[in-house]
C-alpha cells in the first residue's frame, strides 16, 4: 500500500496533480475577472441607456495533438452569440437598449465600412495598454478620442461596445492529453470595452472568461457575461 | 538487464527516433528544396489535396470574405485593376491550378507587408505599396507571393507543422511519465530540449520556402519583362526601419537580408544583363506614383491613425516631391502636426535592437498622448514641436494657396491652433471649414470643438 509520504515523492504525483487541476478547471463555473468603471459611470454622473455593439472579433481554434487549427465559421457563430448575449443581459439586467449599428456586418458603402474598421483598429491599439493596467480605467486614463463623433451615430447612443474574444476547443485526443500531461483546457476569454459615444473615453472594461467548449457552452457564456457586467449601474426605466 | 532498464532504453530510443524522424527530413530537405542555380518547376504538379488541405482551404476562403466584410480591403477600382494587371502578367500563360482563383487585393494596413492565401488571394498592404518606387518592385513582391501559391507552400508547411506538433506532444507525454533515476533524468532533458529543436526546424523550413519564392519570383519577373534586380531593391526596402519596429528575434521565418541579397545576386548572375525597352518602362517612378497617388494619401491617414507618425511624414514627403502644388501639401501638414514633439528620424542608438525592445515595452504601457506629454517636457521635444508646428502651418497655408484648395486644410489649422492655445484663430478656422464643407462626415466633431472653444475663456 502507498503511504501519503511515499505518494508525495512518487512518479504519479505530478500527473495526479495536473489531472485534478484540469478536472477542477473543466468543471469550474463561469469565471468573471475584474470589472473597471470610469469614475463618471461609478459616480452615476453618466448613465448608459442606449448602446451600439460593433461586430465582435472572436478567434476560436481547435487544438488537436497536431497543433491548433482555425475555426473561422465557428468563430463567426460564437461572435454572433456573444453579441446577442451581451445585448440580452444588458437589456434584462441593466435596462440598456441595443440600437442598430450602421455599416456593420458588411452593409453600407465602403466609406462606412472603413469608418467602422478604423474604430475597431483604434480599440485594438488601445486594448494592450488597458490590459497592462486595467485599474487605470477607474482613473479615466483611456480614450480613443473625439474622432468617435465621426461615426455620426444617433444622438441617443451613449456608448459603443467593443468585444474581443479568444478561445479554444479541444479534440478528443487533446482532451485526454491535457488530462494526463497538463495544458490549457477548452475556454473562452473575452475583453469587452464600452466607449463613450460622445467623448471616446473608456467607460467600462471587463474581461470575463469561462472554461468549457466555446462553441457550445451557452449557459457558461451567459453566466460569465452576467458577472462581467455586475458592477455596471442599471439605467432607470424610462 | 532489469525490466525497468529495458523499458527506459526503449523510451529513450523512442524519443530519439521521434525527434530525428521529424527533424532530419526537414534539415536534409533544406538543401534539396532551394539550390541557387536550379530552381524547381513553377508548379508542384505532384501535389494532391488531402482532407487537411481541403479544411485549410475552407478556412482561408472564409478569411477572404472576412477581410472584405470588415472593411479591410481597399475598394478602389483603379488600384485593384492596376494590381490585377501586374499579377496576371506574371502568371505563366494558360496555367490553371486546382482550387486556386487568382485575386489581387490591397489591404488597408499601414504596416509594410504582403502575403498569399493558398486559395490564390494575394494581399499587399497600403503600407508596403506606399514605400515602393516603381511597378517592377511591386511585381517582385507579387511574383514572390505567387510562388507561394503555385508551389503550394502553405499546404506543405501546414502538413509539416502538424507532424512536428504531434512529435512535440508525444515527447511531452513521455517526459511527464519518465521513470526516476539517471535514465529518467536523461529522458526529461531530451524531452525538454526537443521542442526547441523542432521549433527551429519549423522556422528553417519556412526560410527555405521563402528562398524558393525569391528565386522563382525572379524567373517570373524575367518572363514578364520586369528587371529582375528590382527583387534586391525590394529586399533592401523591406529592411528600412522607419518606426524602429524590426526587432531581431532568435529565429526568423524569413532569411536575413544580407543572406537574401547574396543568394539573389548569385542567382541573378547573367540573368540581369538582358534589358528590354519594356523593362526600362516598368522601372519608371512617375508612372507608378501617378497610379498610386490616391492610395498613398489614404495610407498617410492610416499611418497617422496607427500612431506611425514618422512613416506618415516619409510617405507624405514622397507625395509632395512627386506632385508639389496639390492636396499632397495638406497630407504632409497633417503628418507634421501629428508628429508633434517626436523627431522625424530615429537615431542610430534608437535603432539598436535593445533600444527598439525598450521602446516597444514603453509603447505598450503608455498612450500616444502620454508619450507626447513626456517628450514635451524635454528640450529636444519642445524644439521638435516648435519646428513641426511651424512647418505644418506653412504647409496648410500652401495647400490653401494651390489651384484646388482643400477645405480640410482649415480643419487642420484649427486643430493646430487649438493645441497651441490660439483659441480665436482656431475658432475661425473651424468655422471656415464647416462653411466650406457643410456635409463633411466630421461635422459634429468639429461643431463640438467649436462649442467647447466658445465655452472656455479666451
Amino acid at each position: 500500500m502507498t503511504s501519503p509520504a511515499s505518494f508525495a515523492y512518487s512518479k504519479y504525483r505530478k500527473p495526479f496533480i495536473v489531472f485534478i487541476a484540469a478536472m477542477l478547471l473543466a468543471l469550474a463555473p463561469a469565471v468573471a475577472r475584474a470589472q473597471f468603471l470610469h469614475p463618471k459611470v461609478a459616480k452615476k454622473e453618466t448613465t448608459i441607456r442606449n448602446i451600439i455593439i460593433l461586430p465582435a472579433k472572436v478567434n476560436v481554434v481547435r487544438d488537436s495533438m497536431k497543433g491548433p487549427e482555425g475555426m473561422a465559421a465557428e468563430s463567426e457563430d460564437v461572435s454572433g452569440r456573444v453579441e446577442k448575449a451581451v445585448s440580452a443581459i444588458l437589456e434584462k439586467q441593466k435596462n440598456v437598449k441595443t440600437l442598430n449599428t450602421p455599416g456593420a456586418a458588411g452593409e453600407g458603402d465602403a466609406q462606412q465600412r472603413y469608418s467602422i474598421a478604423d474604430f475597431q483598429t483604434k480599440f485594438d491599439d488601445l486594448l494592450p495598454r488597458i490590459m497592462k493596467k486595467r485599474s487605470d480605467v477607474k482613473k479615466g486614463r483611456f480614450t480613443i478620442g473625439d474622432e468617435v463623433l465621426n461615426l455620426n451615430l444617433d444622438k441617443s447612443v451613449d456608448a459603443i461596445v467593443f468585444i474581443r474574444a479568444q478561445g479554444q476547443k479541444l479534440t478528443g485526443g487533446k482532451t485526454a492529453f491535457v488530462m494526463l500531461v497538463g495544458g490549457a483546457p477548452a475556454y473562452l476569454k473575452m475583453q469587452i470595452g464600452m466607449i463613450d459615444a460622445h467623448t471616446g473615453e473608456v467607460l467600462l472594461y471587463t474581461d470575463p472568461m469561462f472554461a468549457g467548449d466555446p462553441t457550445t457552452a451557452v449557459d457558461r457564456l451567459r453566466k460569465a457575461l452576467e458577472q462581467g457586467f455586475k458592477k455596471l449601474p442599471a439605467a432607470s426605466v424610462q | 538487464m532489469s525490466t525497468l532498464k529495458i523499458k527506459s532504453l526503449i523510451v529513450i530510443a523512442l524519443c530519439a527516433w521521434l525527434t530525428l524522424g521529424s527533424v532530419a527530413p526537414a534539415a536534409l530537405g533544406q538543401k534539396k528544396t532551394a539550390p541557387v542555380e536550379a530552381t524547381p518547376p513553377p508548379v508542384r504538379e505532384e501535389f494532391k489535396f488531402g482532407k487537411v488541405d481541403l479544411e485549410m482551404l475552407e478556412q482561408v476562403n472564409l478569411l477572404d470574405r472576412r477581410f472584405e466584410r470588415d472593411g479591410m480591403v481597399l475598394e478602389d477600382e483603379a488600384t485593384n485593376a492596376y494590381l490585377f494587371k501586374i499579377g496576371h502578367g506574371l502568371i505563366p500563360a494558360g496555367l490553371t491550378l486546382e482550387n486556386v482563383t487568382w485575386k489581387f487585393r490591397v489591404l488597408r494596413d499601414p504596416q509594410p507587408n504582403a502575403f498569399a492565401l493558398p486559395n490564390g488571394s494575394i494581399y499587399v498592404t497600403t503600407g508596403l505599396m506606399s514605400l515602393i518606387d516603381n511597378e517592377s518592385e511591386l511585381a517582385a513582391i507579387i511574383a514572390h507571393e505567387l510562388t507561394h501559391v503555385m508551389r503550394r507552400h502553405t499546404y506543405e508547411q501546414n502538413r509539416s507543422n502538424r507532424k512536428k506538433f504531434l512529435t512535440m506532444n508525444v515527447m511531452a507525454a513521455v517526459g511527464a511519465y519518465a521513470p526516476g533515476g539517471i535514465v529518467g533524468a536523461a529522458i526529461q532533458v531530451v524531452t525538454a530540449i526537443a521542442p526547441f529543436i523542432i521549433i527551429a526546424t519549423m522556422f528553417g523550413y519556412s526560410r527555405d520556402l521563402e528562398r524558393e519564392a525569391d528565386l522563382k519570383g525572379i524567373d517570373m519577373m524575367i518572363s514578364a519583362e520586369y528587371p529582375p534586380e528590382e527583387m534586391v531593391s525590394v529586399m533592401k526596402l523591406l529592411d528600412r526601419d522607419i518606426e524602429g519596429e524590426n526587432i531581431r528575434l532568435f529565429y526568423n521565418d524569413h532569411p536575413a537580408l544580407q543572406e537574401r541579397i547574396n543568394y539573389l545576386s548569385s542567382y541573378l548572375g547573367a540573368r540581369a544583363d538582358k534589358v528590354t525597352p519594356q523593362m526600362e518602362l516598368n522601372r519608371e517612378k512617375a508612372a507608378y506614383f501617378r497610379a498610386m497617388e490616391p492610395m498613398m494619401r489614404h495610407d498617410v491617414q492610416l499611418q497617422i491613425n496607427a500612431g506611425r507618425f514618422r512613416s506618415a511624414v516619409y510617405i507624405a514627403q514622397r507625395l509632395v516631391d512627386f506632385h508639389p502644388d496639390s492636396e499632397n501639401l495638406f497630407w504632409l501638414a497633417e503628418a507634421y502636426r501629428t508628429l508633434g514633439p517626436r523627431a522625424t528620424q530615429l537615431t542610430e542608438k534608437e535603432l539598436t535592437n535593445g533600444a527598439k525592445k525598450d521602446a516597444a515595452k514603453k509603447q505598450e504601457k503608455r498612450t500616444d498622448e502620454e508619450i507626447e506629454r513626456e517628450l514635451l517636457a524635454t528640450f529636444a521635444g519642445q524644439e521638435n514641436w516648435k519646428g513641426h508646428q511651424q512647418k505644418s502651418e506653412e504647409l496648410y497655408r500652401s495647400a490653401l494657396a494651390t489651384d484646388k484648395p482643400v477645405a480640410v486644410a482649415h480643419r487642420g489649422l484649427g486643430m493646430l491652433y487649438e493645441k497651441l492655445d490660439r483659441k480665436i484663430e482656431a475658432l475661425a478656422e473651424y468655422e471656415k471649414y464647416l462653411e466650406l464643407a457643410p456635409a463633411a462626415t466630421d461635422h459634429e466633431r468639429i461643431q463640438r470643438r467649436i462649442e467647447n472653444l466658445r465655452r472656455t475663456p479666451q
